[in-house]
């Protein structure tokens, strides 16, 4: 067998194991996000439907050069996106506060304990999105758990709006992406060299000193892997606030989602949509760069 | 100093306790309530029943005619029946062409494979929400129909992704040499392939499979913008029920769905550490 | 009198066990150590050696005992407040921070001025050989390097005592040999009193002032260096520092020498220099190092006493031949033969058998009951 046949043969098995990944995402991941690209700049038919035109007021409407023909500037989608980026950041913050304790206690755990725990921590993961969100729906709402316990102890005599609130959106989604912000935590906690940070208390810093120079830098990639990992369906997330938000709290998922089956405004959702995702490339872009100076191994790629 | 550490120890694993609380704590709520006969207010205790269990299997009885809020057991047993449809033909496409891709950037060094590490990562990273217009702008741009069909073709271009991390990871911790070995040992690619290389990607095939199912059964985001009016799958039926307003059978439909994705989780793990 | 940078009194630690009970990882010890001394743990792994270092420098507190730096009490002060740097095993290096930020991090850390900062820095590189490293990054560096920014950084807020938890275990041997000098010198140099543990016993040897042997939770014997080699306390530093070969057994005097036989008929000769190790009952252990054999008939003094072995093996280790034997007891020889006599040991190579002659007065003799109890 001459060498040219054994590389034409590889080829053909490369061509064949990639093949239909390739046609695959190709004409179903690529060519949708094109389009999709492609309608933001298009003009909204009177009754749904899409005009072929160049039209950048889609994204005027939002960032501030609204189609004169049409309306003034509205300021109301903007905030929208800023309430929403606050929402999915303080979203963020907390599933970091939250997790992050509770790293280190499991990582100084004896192994089988640390498994069960972690086992504890992954299962949710695999219960269905829907029900762990009707969970709350129950808990929280106005004939809910938290509301009839308080009466029935005469705390409360009225109930509390505790659901279809900013603060039942946060907590649905701390809720439900708590094991995405605590697996990286975790990896990067169970990680620590602890000579670093007797290293450290040998070189006079307390124990404060320690954990602001040494603990949380050595921590950081996990940190910020958690961040991305909880970020990103946070922001464009339209389950949540749908569930638990009511009409009352409106973030760019439900906005998106009204853009496309209530008002057909397509090129508009998709603008929106695209907005979403510059925000989410924005934010891969940084953690990269990132990654790529540190040269440690980024968790979230792992 | 020490008791100092001690009190730190103390309420370091009281927090944890606390945190594994507020992680179960609803769960247990959610089962206990499920037996709450009450059919009005599920969440005001008024006595122990099986009946929305009875009724969810079809077997309504005759002490809960009055209560009789479920649409009906067809509609949710057609959601079911998408749901495992959607879930077995994905399953299937995913594993076969995620683990292709594994194996391919394994095994093979190309032009354009840093583009496909990248093009496996971007649909896991894309939000649920911009892939799902994304597909409906589409399907509906080519003009097909929107039913199981492109629920599954919708569910195959994430899920693709997931099989391909789950067997990576696998293929990465593998042993090169032992190859090597077998090619030493006389012998040639595909056996070597079907008996060395095979068998030890198979744990993560499996576990791939596995993790594309529950997701796929799972999936409400895409599968609600690309399924149409006259399909529904389990999660997209709930969904539509908790938007209506909940009745006290969507209790036990969820503690089902619980123990189910809890079953399969657990054993998808337990095999797991029992193969390490 | 000798200034005591650090005093131990009956220093005990002892830790529980997963399984229940505890295990006394020291064991009332008592140690001082002079300023600007070298002082040398050396043990096996487990002897205590590095718990005796945690104690000092404050990640383990003692169950009971009293341990004073300079004077003062230690006793539950933390880590960060005792005037003790220490030279991890690993290096310890932070990996975030460059190798200036590593080097400086005590004195930023006791706020010390950016200036004054980075100028102490430089010195304490400089001092290592590192100038001009301050900007690379710990990885970027080789093993060795490592070790000297640890170093520098263990050193740069001049502490009063400096530990080194095994810190050349990791270095290849030529480098190893090069850090010990470069050490030995540093230390000179800084006037701080150097607490160095190793399980390398020439290591410990070559740089130390004085080696202190620790075994089982015990000091076994704390001397210098030469003393340690040439009069072990009992046999397990005898058998620790260096390789020797023992002959324990009833002590008779024959006129101005002592012959010791041994329960398998072995007899050694020696010259007794103390009455008072006659005192355990008349058994005595005679160490003999392997150096100290000759092959008989090729020089060395008149006086000599001999002793026939069969031989297993001899092993050409350049400068020297290595002979592996047994005496008619069955007892295990080691001698180091002059290789200047090639044909004699050829001829014995031959025939199996070999006669050895040493010195009696140079046979060091141990105690019996130490003897027995450390084997």
């Amino acid at each position: 067998m001459s060498a040219l046949t054994l590389r034409a043969r590889q080829r053909l098995q490369l061509a064949g194991l990639l093949g239909p990944v390739t046609v695959f995402l190709g004409i179903f991941f690529l060519t949708p996000l094109v389009i999709m690209l492609i309608y933001s700049f298009l003009a909204p038919g009177l009754y749904g439907g899409v005009v072929w035109e160049f039209y950048p007021h889609n994204f005027g409407r939002i960032l501030g050069f609204a189609d004169p023909a049409f309306e003034y500037f509205d300021p109301v989608y903007f905030q929208i996106f800023l309430n929403s980026l606050r929402i999915a950041l303080t979203t963020v913050v907390i599933t970091l506060l939250v997790c992050y304790p509770a790293a280190f206690q499991i990582a100084r755990l004896p192994e089988r304990w640390k498994t069960f725990c972690l086992f504890l921590i992954t299962l949710p993961f695999f219960a269905s999105l829907i029900v762990r969100l009707f969970i709350w729906v129950l808990i929280l709402k106005q004939t809910g758990f938290i509301n009839q316990t308080l009466m029935s102890l005469g705390l409360i005599s009225e109930p509390l709006d505790l659901i279809y609130t900013e603060g039942a959106i946060l907590l649905g989604l701390v809720y439900i992406f708590i094991p995405f912000m605590f697996l990286p935590v975790y990896a990067s906690v169970e990680k620590i060299d602890w000579t670093l940070v007797r290293a450290s208390q040998d070189l006079g810093a307390n124990g404060i000193q320690t954990f602001w120079r040494v603990i949380l830098p050595l921590t950081l990639p996990g940190i910020l892997g958690g961040s991305i990992l909880v970020f990103i369906p946070s922001l464009g997330n339209f389950v949540v606030p749908a569930v638990l938000g009511g009409a009352k709290v409106l973030m760019l998922g439900n906005l998106i989602e009204q853009q496309f089956l209530a008002a057909r405004n397509w090129p508009f959702g998709a603008a929106l949509a695209m907005l979403v995702m510059a925000a989410v490339l924005v934010l891969l872009f940084l953690y990269v760069r990132f990654e790529s100076k540190s040269g440690d191994d980024a968790p979230l790629l792992n | 100093m020490s008791w100092l550490r001690k009190l730190g120890d103390t309420s370091l694993t009281t927090y944890t306790v606390l945190f594994f609380a507020f992680i179960y704590l609803p769960i247990a709520i959610i089962v206990i309530y499920s037996f709450n006969s009450d059919p009005v207010n599920m969440m005001r205790w008024s006595g122990f029943t099986f009946d929305w269990y009875k009724q969810i299997f079809g077997f309504s009885n005759a002490s809960s005619e009055a209560a009789l809020y479920i649409e009906s057991t067809e509609q949710l047993l057609a959601a079911i029946r998408n749901s495992l449809t959607v879930a077995a033909f994905t399953t299937t496409i995913a594993t076969v062409i995620g683990t292709a891709t594994a194996l391919a950037i394994y095994r093979y060094n190309f032009f354009g494979k840093r583009f496909y590490r990248t093009l496996m990562f971007a649909p896991m990273l894309m939000p649920d929400i911009v892939l799902g217009i994304a597909l409906l702008i589409f399907f509906v741009g080519v003009g097909m129909p929107l039913g199981i069909g492109s629920i599954i073709i919708g569910h195959c271009t994430f899920l693709i992704s997931y099989v391909f991390i789950v067997v990576s990871a696998r293929l990465a911790g593998m042993d090169r040499t032992l190859e090597n070995a077998s090619a030493d040992l006389g012998a040639n690619e595909w056996t070597t392939f079907r008996r060395v290389v095979l068998p030890q990607v198979m744990p993560g095939v499996i576990g791939g499979a596995l993790l594309a199912f529950i997701i796929s059964m799972d999936d409400l985001v895409i599968t609600y913008f690309i399924s149409g009016v006259g399909t529904q799958t389990l999660p997209l039926f709930i969904f539509g029920m908790l938007r209506r307003g909940i009745k006290p059978e969507v209790n036990a439909i969820a503690v089902m769905m619980l123990l189910f994705s809890f079953t399969v989780a657990a054993l998808g793990l337990y095999f797991r550490s029992r193969r390490r | 009198m000798r200034e005591s940078i650090i005093r131990l009194e009956g220093a005990t630690k002892r830790f529980p066990l997963p399984e229940g009970g505890t295990i006394t990882a020291l064991d009332a010890i008592d140690l001082d150590v002079a300023r600007n001394e070298f002082l040398t743990l050396l043990g096996p792994s487990g002897c205590g050696k590095t718990t005796l270092l945690h104690v000092i420098s404050g990640f383990v507190q003692l169950d009971q005992g009293k341990i004073l730096i300079d004077g003062d009490d230690m006793g539950t002060t933390p880590p960060h407040k005792r005037p003790v740097n220490t030279v991890f095993q690993n290096y310890a290096l932070f990996p975030h921070m460059s190798v200036g930020d590593n080097v400086g991090y005590s004195l930023d850390i006791a706020h010390v001025g950016k200036a004054e900062r980075v100028k102490r820095v430089g010195e304490a590189l400089d001092l290592v050989g590192l100038g001009g490293y301050a900007a690379r990054m710990p990885r970027q560096l080789s093993g060795g390097q490592q070790q000297r920014v640890a170093l520098a950084r263990a050193i740069i807020a001049r502490p009063k005592l400096l530990l080194l938890d095994e810190p050349l275990s990791a270095l290849d041997r030529n480098l190893r040999q090069a850090m010990q000098i470069e050490l030995k010198n540093l230390q000179a140099e800084l006037g701080i009193s150097f607490i160095f543990v190793t399980h390398d016993q020439e290591e410990a040897l070559t740089m130390s002032n004085r080696v202190a042997v620790l075994n089982g939770g015990v000091i076994q014997q704390i001397d210098t260096p030469r003393n340690t080699y040439n009069y072990p306390a009992n046999a397990f530093v005898a058998s620790f520092v260096g390789a020797s070969n023992l002959f324990d057994g009833e002590v008779r005097r024959d006129g101005d020498k002592i012959v010791i036989t041994t329960p398998e008929n072995d007899t050694v000769e020696a010259v007794l220099r103390d009455e008072r190790s006659l005192n355990g009952g008349g058994k005595l252990t005679a160490m003999l190092r392997p150096e100290q054999f000759s092959l008989s008939g090729t020089g060395g003094a008149d006086n000599c006493a001999e002793i026939d072995v069969t031989v297993d093996q001899i092993v050409f280790i350049g400068s020297t031949y290595e002979l592996l034997g047994k005496t008619a007891g069955g007892r295990q020889i080691n001698a180091l033969l002059s290789a200047s006599h090639q044909t004699r040991i050829g001829e014995i190579e031959q025939s199996g058998k070999a006669r050895l002659s040493y010195d009696p007065a140079a046979v060091h003799l141990i105690p019996a009951d130490d003897a027995g109890a450390a084997q």
